[in-house]
């Protein structure tokens, strides 16, 4: 909302300045800008008086005015039609570089030196006005700059205001606040009302029968009025705070509007039928057409305003176009009401369609204010339209609203607030902001809310009025702060930083994809869990909560790869949602990690030659967490899947923990258009949190010397590796404690269908040092077992 | 020729020699034969010495000996620059190739900033607690003096998933799940995943992380709260930064404030990032709403209470200078490298 300096010092005197003032509002509570004039950083523009006007030679639509700027006297070539000598003008001289853009300079026109240019309004960013050149105050001296010509225009302050305060919404709202703060006293706009008979209750009837929706209606009626244009000041007034002059009627109700923060409606009253108003809710599916020429269809909850026979407004929120004010206007009805806030809101939610009425209406508006507001817009349509009032109100308040009385206790201020405030300086603010005190003495002070403040109900409400005027830069800091101690302490956080910052050490870049996807993506998931699906999603891309993280991580890896990132290892911690009918939200949530590879693993190194990367990397990894997290020996079950070949269900100790698989290069292609390898493997983090154990127990270092014996053995080609360890293992006795693989080999000396293996076995005992013979003896179990077990041979 | 001149004579062919011929030990020996060995040069001179008069041959003898110490430390210089630069040869080390770097992976940014915010309110005693990214309009509004059908509502455009249930427009329904199950005292610190139905934009992104803080106590004070957010912004943006209060409003919290810093990019004079005001709005705080502890049966007499939250991902904006959210997002590793 835009608030004009001159407009508000009508009501109490500003401070000096226009950043003392917003930063005074601002700390309010009232966060205020001053808008910047587009004139403010002008050169070379100032007042000059035209001395002679003459005809230009070559042109008739041009003259040649003689321009006294003060210092001498310049020739200036001129198009407007209303120059005329001893008027004083804007001139902008040679240099001057006007808000549109357009340089300044000495220059010919039609073989006439022009030394400057004479503005119109446009061209100097003040409104759109393009008739003439702009015509200043016949007093102005010359040779002013333009900002100091328009130091007295005033400047206008935007301010945002929170949904609590639709009371500051308005110019006396805003004074209200200054001047409690200021310590300053309120002006408020005296009204002077000249009524003649007969009375306006012969002339119109009000009945409401939705006192809920409506708690009261008012109405006067001015007849014989003239529409016309407003005066200059109303006009002028109206422009700064952004609202574009209509005529006299309507200006006047958008004035009192700004002024008193009261919304007003004005119709015509000669379409009123019957000389009646009835209140009443909307029926279902009702049709209307707004004064926005929108036709618009209503539902039950939807207030009515409506004359004898048919809708003339849609009540807080805007009126109808069958009877609003034309230019052959002589008799209107004034309406100025009260609505429910909550009536308003859903009305407008259901209408979408939000008024200047409405916001004022939906945030609360002043019950006791409608008279005030009426009053004054009347007497000033009466002042600039003119016409017969009719004597007295129509004003429907049958059960008349009551503001809360409620007990503010000093102590509970200052225990609050950490301050120390004296009771004489709390309720002297109080009875400033305009609140009723019924009773106060050391303790407490009784009171009753202004009806303009729906927000002030409670006590606390009360303290937060006595911080805005306190100031909170005035409270006082603390020294020390207390923390309660406690033994018991969740680890989990810690461990899910631990891991992220883990997966990133070894070598991963940590992405965040969006939660919200679409369904295709997550038809590219492995395990087809049902999607929690949004009511109102922004776009089909995102009407989804993803049900796993691999297909993000994908889709990050296609726009990588596109934008020639070829070198691909990525991780992401994040939950993803699945339905779940037994819940209380009727979704299951599992926190995640899913880490991917693809392209090269290690770059193109002098010393090391470029590795493409695969699942490997991803088991490695897990690996290289398990021994960090103290998570069991992960194991992998295989499995199949339409888009992933080959595709590994992760088990911990039994649990399902989560997959590891290489995506088929046939989807890649045509899904993604990859044409690389990529390998992903996704973890269910909750699992893992649970199983982490941080704690270790010392084993005794050996004392006897270990044996080391190498083991190569050729083998089918469809042998498992651990198949054959674990026979190893089997056969290896108690004092075989280590066994490595370490060398995978097929081609040359090796038969087709046959792979060799080579381990390495590392044999120890705690008791004494192992003889060769012993070692040789075990070594020849576990070669015949091999032999017999897996059809292996000695390499 | 006098003597005089044949010595001067030799030490320029000897100049000569040295600057003209390759370097090596075979030319440096065909150097030393020819001016030191038996039949070389210098002994040449020295032969004339005995057809002197007596009384010159003191000082030609001297010259002589001059000549010859000349020319064989010219020759042992030489010889001495051989020898080095074949250990050079032998010991050359490049170390200018590059290095063999472990690998080497980046956290997101707005993780980085998390970890910073979370870590100085851990230091003030404040644990962390978790909650869904699906909720109850309930916990999520509800609780919060959110009511039905109240304007407060549009500050926040949200995703609905049901009729009641919501993706969590802010962290705060982690304060109600806290209190509903905790006793005061509660100090704790809520990050996470929140989402907002606004338009995707430089400016804006549908989702967004946030952390809340919560502490409630007895005498629990406004102050308090001033002087933790003030010490926060201290270590966190500068110890030279500084702070404003100023009264806001938000449903949960009353009385209510936003917190501004002055701008760390220009200092408090004003520029485009602080949109020439000199102050940055960082985030929202207040007292918990006695509405707030009512909902969830914690007696607003006996206990107050203070909560804040701030939005990681626009601070991280600020903080590194990126002018678009959605790079946040995008999973860029040349963006994601530089973190």
């Amino acid at each position: 909302m835009n608030i004009y300096s001159k407009w508000l010092a009508k009501y109490v005197t500003l401070p000096e300045g226009a950043e003392t003032l917003a930063h005074l509002l601002t700390s309010l509570g009232l966060e205020s800008n001053v808008i910047p004039n587009a004139y403010d950083t002008l050169t070379g523009v100032v007042t000059a008086e035209i001395v002679t006007v003459g005809k230009h030679p070559g042109s008739d639509r041009l003259s040649i005015c003689e321009v006294n700027d003060g210092h001498q006297s310049v020739t200036v070539v001129c198009g407007a039609p209303n120059a005329a000598p001893g008027q004083k003008v804007m001139l902008a001289k040679p240099g001057a570089i006007l808000p549109n853009g357009m340089k300044i300079t000495s220059s010919r026109v039609r073989g006439i030196l022009s030394e400057g240019m004479l503005c119109a309004e446009d061209e100097l960013g003040i409104s759109d006005d393009h008739s003439g050149i702009m015509i200043l105050d016949p007093a102005t001296p010359c040779g002013m700059t333009i900002q100091h010509y328009f130091e007295s225009r005033g400047f206008t302050l935007s301010v945002d205001l929170t949904p609590n305060r639709p009371d500051a919404a308005s110019h006396i709202g805003i004074a209200r606040d200054l001047a409690c703060a200021l310590d300053r006293d309120m002006h408020l706009p005296r009204i002077e009302l000249t009524e003649n008979e007969p009375s306006t209750a012969s002339a119109i009837t009000v009945s409401i029968d939705n006192p809920v929706g409506c708690p009261r209606y008012a109405a006067r009626i001015v007849k014989g009025l003239a529409i016309g244009p407003s005066p200059d000041w109303l006009a002028e007034a109206l422009q700064h705070v952004g609202i574009r002059s209509i005529n006299n009627v309507v200006d006047a109700a958008n004035y009192v509007l700004m002024e008193t923060g009261h919304p007003l409606h004005t119709f015509d009253y000669r379409e009123i039928r019957r000389k009646q108003i009835i209140v009443r809710n909307a029926r279902s599916a009702e049709m209307v057409t707004t004064l926005d020429g929108i036709q618009r269809q209503l539902n039950e909850e939807i207030l009515l305003i409506c004359d004898g026979e048919r809708p003339v407004a849609i009540g807080g929120i805007m009126g109808l176009a069958n009877s609003e004010i034309t230019e052959q206007t002589t008799d209107i009805l004034i309406e100025s009401a009260y609505f429910d806030p909550g009536t308003i809101r859903k009305g407008s939610k259901y209408l979408g369609l939000q008024s200047e009425a409405s916001y004022r209406f939906e945030r609360g508006a002043d019950p006791q204010g409608v008279i005030f507001a009426l009053n004054r817009v009347t007497a000033l349509i009466q002042e600039l339209a003119g016409g017969q009032v009719l004597t007295g109100i129509v004003d429907n308040y049958i059960r008349p609203l009551s503001s809360p009385r409620v007990v503010v206790r000093f102590q509970r201020i200052n225990q609050l607030l950490g301050v120390d405030v004296a009771p004489e300086w709390v309720v002297s603010k109080l009875r400033r902001i305009g609140c009723e005190i019924i009773a106060a003495d050391q303790q407490s002070v009784t009171l009753i809310s202004p009806s303009w403040r729906p927000d002030l109900e409670r006590e606390v409400d009360y303290i937060e009025e006595v911080l805005r005027f306190y100031g909170m830069s005035n409270i006082p800091a603390c020294t020390e702060i207390r923390i309660p101690l406690t033994a018991e302490h969740d680890n989990r956080h810690d461990h899910l930083e631990s891991i992220r910052q883990s997966v990133a050490d070894f070598g991963y870049v940590e992405v965040y994809n969006n939660s919200l996807v679409s369904e295709k993506l997550i038809g590219y998931g492995l395990e087809n869990h049902p999607p929690v699906r949004l009511k109102n999603p922004l776009s089909l891309d995102m009407a989804y909560l993803r049900t796993e993280l691999a297909p993000g991580l994908t889709f990050t890896a296609q726009r990588n790869i596109f934008r020639r990132n070829r070198d691909l290892q990525l991780f992401e911690i994040g939950f993803i949602q699945t339905l779940d009918p037994d819940s209380e939200t009727h979704a299951r949530e599992t926190l995640k990690l899913a880490v991917l590879v693809s392209g090269l693993y290690s770059a193109r190194h002098w010393d090391v030659s470029p590795r493409p990367s695969d699942l490997f990397n991803l088991k490695g990894l897990l690996e290289a967490l398990a021994e960090r997290y103290g998570w069991p020996q992960p194991e992998y079950k295989p499995s199949n899947h339409r888009l992933y070949q080959p595709v590994l269900e992760i088990m911990m100790v039994n649990q399902p923990i989560g997959w590891l698989m290489q995506a088929k290069p046939e989807y890649l292609r045509t899904t993604w258009d990859i044409e690389q390898p990529l390998a992903i493997m996704e973890l269910n983090l909750d699992v893992l949190l649970s199983l982490l154990r941080m704690d270790r127990h010392y084993s005794a270092l050996p004392v006897y010397p270990s044996v080391q014996r190498d083991l190569s053995i050729v083998l089918d080609e469809r042998q498992l590796v651990d198949d054959v360890v674990k026979i190893i293992q089997q056969y290896g006795g108690s004092s075989l404690k280590e066994v490595r693989f370490y060398d995978l080999y097929q081609g040359k000396n090796i038969d087709k269908g046959q792979k060799s293996f080579t381990f390495s076995l590392v044999f120890q005992t705690a008791e004494r040092t192992l003889t060769d013979e012993e070692v040789d003896h075990t070594m020849q179990t576990i070669i015949g077992a091999l032999e017999r077990d897996c059809q292996a041979r000695l390499r | 020729m006098t003597l005089d001149q044949e010595i001067d004579g030799v030490r320029q062919q000897l100049q000569q020699d040295l600057s003209q011929i390759n370097p090596t030990q075979a030319t440096l020996e065909t150097l030393r034969i020819r001016y030191l060995g038996k039949k070389g040069i210098v002994p040449a001179l020295f032969r004339y010495l005995p057809k002197l008069a007596v009384e010159e041959r003191p000082d030609a003898g001297q010259m002589l000996n001059q000549l010859k110490n000349e020319t064989e430390k010219a020759l042992d210089d030489l010889h001495q620059y051989l020898i080095h630069q074949q250990e050079n040869r032998a010991t050359f080390f490049d170390y200018t190739l590059p290095g063999k770097r472990p690998p080497v992976g980046h956290l997101h940014p707005v993780t980085r900033t998390m970890n910073a915010i979370i870590d100085i309110f851990r230091r003030m005693g404040f644990s962390i607690a978790f909650g869904p990214e699906i909720e109850t309009d309930y916990n999520n509004f509800q609780a919060l003096n959110f009511p039905d059908n109240h304007p407060a509502r549009d500050m926040q455009d949200t995703f609905f998933i049901d009729r009641d249930i919501l993706l969590r427009t802010h962290t705060s329904p982690i304060q109600v799940r806290t209190m509903l199950q905790n006793k005061p005292p509660i100090r704790i610190l809520a990050p996470g995943r929140v989402y907002r139905n606004e338009a995707i934009n430089p400016r804006s992104y549908c989702m967004f992380h946030q952390i809340e803080g919560l502490y409630v106590d007895e005498q629990v004070t406004f102050a308090e709260l001033k002087t933790t957010l003030d010490i926060f912004a201290k270590q966190f943006f500068g110890a030279g930064v500084k702070t404003r209060l100023r009264p806001s409003f938000f449903p949960f919290t009353e009385p209510s404030a936003e917190m501004d810093i002055s701008c760390f990019i220009c200092g408090g004079s004003g520029c485009r990032v602080c949109k020439q005001t000199g102050w940055l709005e960082i985030l929202g705080c207040g007292m918990v709403d006695p509405n707030v502890f009512r909902s969830v049966g914690i007696d607003p007499e006996k206990y107050t209470g203070y909560a804040f939250g701030m939005g990681p991902d626009r601070i991280s904006l600020l903080k590194y200078g990126i002018d678009d959210i959605r790079l946040l997002f995008e999973g860029d590793i040349r963006f994601l490298n530089q973190f």
